[in-house]
């Protein structure tokens, strides 16, 4: 059973981009910043003119926990599993599980690189993977 | 500014259960009642109704209104985000009854986990499957950016702060399991102490506490708050009325809400994880209240997980940035320790009523008959998640 993210208007050219095995970021062309979670407008400078710019796909960990106990039937078969605040290079953070390595060799400010997950024949979602690592 | 206009004249609750045969409608009213038989107000004369917003809150106030025969309501309102609503229902009942809205307003919350879907489990909750193989995760306060990675629970998100809490303050995990264990085991004390608790006949040790299993590592399960059935309730009127029906009113010297970009209680994209809410935002609180943290004489705050205990002697001033763990480890929350702690047990160990529960006890603590008594206790602090908070004084 795999969970996929419902799209709306707002989202659907971010999980478009990762279907195409592409990390991107929502931009705005009147002020040049970029950010995540999608939003209407430019949370800086209010302009409506926005695009999706490309991520290295380079990061670090801010952040992790290893869920040892699932709490929703569909993640049952998962545990243990380590989810992730990744900051990307560029500077928005996204959440993440953490692949190919062990949950006990993940640390905060560890190097990660994206990879992309096919979760159903049509969603591929962002995962990441140690950034010297082979990508399990 | 509210300071010194309302009080509360009346506090009720019902037991506190894993699973009650009542209904949550039932479970408010039985608070709601008991409210108002200790302030001694008939129910026909509330006017004014403040509760969590739905989903949260599964009672409305239609419902209670027909159910208790209550003649007309001048003023109701809801506050969003979860436990963060406790201090605004608490401010928005005192706005009312300041700005002449209302004089007699009744707050509460009422939990029916055994059959209103817990909040530590994820599957209750609205996600439609595809074709039954898939769960698709509607888009909603970004949960379609995390549901997927199966970051789903409060207490996942707790985990992410403990985390980052050890990385930026070089903590080992010996070092937060002492401070958040120190958090469990003074809680669970003070619910042996207590007859409500649910927890009252368990005791925790060092042992126990440390060989529990992981939950969401670094969080073990007594780290966690607990899941049951029960409801709270206050009554809220003018001081002058206040000072009418009984000799010990408690006044409300500030009552908040706050938010910031990310900073609601599930927010996880702020620009640092760790601040529970802006700075300014206690600075107003204890503005507002006219007193400061050392003037505090007991603190109840909001623990859905024991780290959050221990963030919030830090976010309220009580300990310096990045030092609430050594706090913890030295001082205690303890009866001895310099600010006592959730000395009804808290969600932890005497019950989840989201914060309704640590309210009731800064009541009774502050009227002097709290199980758990703090020597002459003048002036308490109620946190709840964001900076959402309440203070009060005899």
């Amino acid at each position: 059973m795999a969970i996929i993210p419902g799209m709306t208007e707002l989202t659907r050219p971010y999980w478009a981009a990762a279907g195409e095995h592409r990390l991107v970021t929502q931009h705005c062309r009147g002020c040049d910043r970029i950010w995540h979670p999608p939003l209407p407008r430019c949370p800086h400078c209010h302009a409506t003119e926005l695009d999706w710019r490309p991520a290295g796909g380079e990061g670090t960990v801010y952040s992790y926990t290893v869920v040892e106990h699932a709490t929703h039937v569909a993640v049952a078969d998962q545990v243990p599993y380590v989810v992730a605040i990744v900051e990307l290079a560029e500077g928005p953070r996204i959440v993440a599980n953490i692949r190919g390595c062990a949950p006990a060799d993940v640390s905060v400010g560890m190097p990660v690189r994206v990879v992309f997950e096919q979760v159903t024949d049509d969603v591929a979602i962002p995962q990441f993977v140690p950034a010297e690592g082979d990508g399990g | 500014m509210i300071r010194g206009k309302v009080a509360i004249v009346g506090i009720g609750q019902t037991e506190f259960v894993k699973a009650s045969p009542k209904s949550a409608w039932e479970l408010a009213m039985e608070a709601v009642l008991a409210a108002l038989a200790d302030a001694g107000v008939d129910p026909a004369e509330v006017d004014g109704m403040c509760r969590y917003t739905p989903p949260f809150e599964p009672v409305s106030e239609p419902m209670l209104v027909r159910g208790l025969g209550i003649r007309e309501l001048r003023f109701f309102s809801e506050a969003p985000l979860g436990g963060e609503a406790l201090g605004a229902v608490m401010a928005h009942g005192a706005s009312a009854i300041v700005s002449g809205q209302a004089s007699v307003v009744v707050a509460y919350r009422a939990m029916s986990q055994s059959v209103g879907g817990r909040f530590g489990r994820a599957d209750g909750r609205p996600g439609g499957a595809d074709g039954g193989t898939h769960i698709v995760v509607p888009e909603e306060e970004n949960r379609s950016f995390s549901w997927p990675y199966g970051l789903m629970s409060p207490g996942q998100l707790f985990a992410l702060w403990a985390t980052r809490y050890m990385h930026v303050h070089r903590l080992s995990e010996e070092d937060l399991a002492r401070a958040l264990g120190t958090v469990a085991l003074q809680q669970r004390r003070y619910a042996n102490n207590n007859p409500c608790a649910l927890m009252r006949d368990r005791r925790l040790d060092w042992e126990t506490y440390l060989g529990a299993r992981v939950i969401s590592w670094p969080l073990r399960l007594f780290d966690l708050c607990l899941e049951n059935d029960g409801a709270c309730a206050v009554v809220l009127t003018g001081t002058e009325r206040a000072r009418a029906l009984r000799a010990d009113p408690v006044y409300l010297l500030a009552a908040t809400q706050t938010l910031a970009p990310y900073r609601e209680p599930m927010g996880i994209y702020t620009e640092d994880l760790l601040e529970l809410f802006t700075p300014a935002a206690a600075a107003r609180l204890w503005q507002g209240a006219g007193v400061g943290p050392g003037d505090v004489s007991v603190a109840e705050l909001y623990d859905a997980t024991s780290f959050m205990t221990m963030k919030s002697l830090e976010g309220y001033g009580f300990a310096a940035e990045g030092q609430g763990w050594k706090y913890l480890i030295e001082e205690g929350i303890g009866p001895d320790a310099p600010l006592p702690v959730n000395t009804h047990g808290g969600h932890l160990s005497e019950g989840y009523i989201h914060g309704m529960n640590g309210l009731t006890e800064a009541v009774r603590q502050l009227r002097g008959t709290a199980c758990n008594q703090v020597p002459d206790a003048s002036v308490a602090l109620v946190g709840a998640p964001s900076g959402s908070a309440v203070v009060l004084a005899r």
